[in-house]
């Protein structure tokens, strides 16, 4: 009889967590987060990758200038926040995540990254509702970044699981 | 000579605002579900209720008060990547 596989993330405890991916799949993931980091380090510009982590607050046309003052205010305590939760997640993926057990605020931190990888790379593939990931041809220049963005919802989907559970 | 408050701003200050998130193709169901309860301490059946409303109606109105508690909620929801927008409560 097989064994049934482990879930890629779940919870061992009260406040314990513990990721089962493999090797290749940390290192992955590890490396993401690091070029996301780049990316937000980068001067502000027009990058429209970001532009679902930096979204408007005021979307009322009449409310523009609250936007903008919100924007000049807020825009920044926005970007530390994502760097900080990037340090933690950063802390803790450095020695290897395998097995390694996770607090409560740890994998709160993984998920808000991960979320925020799949934010740019959803962007960047132009994913609509009605997208169908099944049917992306092998040959697709963009076959990667599909799977890519496929994978991490997976891996999203049973940390959110594991931190309900 | 005490001034007069002015009316108009007055008015707009008490204004009440709601916050709103609105359906996207990203975010998933399971994920937006779990931010609402962990934000706004909703249990998971108002959580799962507000996500299928995001998700079929297109938004949903998930919080409201003062224009300070809306931007605040807005800006934790931003924090988690979920769309969110605030206007006053009277459209």
């Amino acid at each position: 009889m097989a064994r049934k596989p482990k879930p890629p993330v779940e919870r061992v405890g009260r406040d314990k967590f513990c990721i089962n991916l493999d090797l290749e799949e940390v290192d992955l993931i590890h490396r993401l987060m690091t070029e996301l980091r780049q990316l937000l380090n980068e001067p502000p510009g027009d990058d429209g990758r970001l532009r679902r982590l930096f979204p408007v607050a005021y979307h009322d046309p009449g409310d523009r200038e609250l936007d903008e003052e919100y924007q000049r205010l807020m825009h920044d305590e926005l970007l530390q926040s994502r760097l900080k939760g990037l340090d933690l997640v950063d802390d803790f993926m450095a020695g290897g995540l395998r097995h390694q057990r996770l607090t409560e605020s740890d994998l709160l931190a993984f998920v808000q990254a991960l979320n925020s990888l799949r934010l740019v790379l959803g962007t960047i593939l132009d994913v609509s509702e009605d997208h169908d990931f099944g049917e992306v041809a092998d040959d697709h220049p963009l076959v990667g970044e599909y799977q890519l963005y496929d994978f991490l919802s997976w891996v999203l989907d049973w940390s959110v699981r594991a931190l309900q559970g | 000579m005490v001034d007069r408050p002015d009316v108009d701003e007055t008015i707009a200050a008490d204004t009440p605002w709601i916050v709103l998130v609105w359906n996207d193709p990203i975010n998933l169901m399971s994920y937006v579900t779990f931010v609402f309860q962990k934000l706004f301490g909703y249990s998971l059946q108002k959580a799962t209720e507000l996500m299928l409303d995001v998700h079929q109606k297109g938004r949903a109105v998930v919080s409201n008060g003062t224009r300070e508690k809306a931007e605040l909620d807005v800006f934790r929801l931003h924090e988690h990547g979920l769309w969110a927008t605030m206007q006053r409560d009277d459209q």
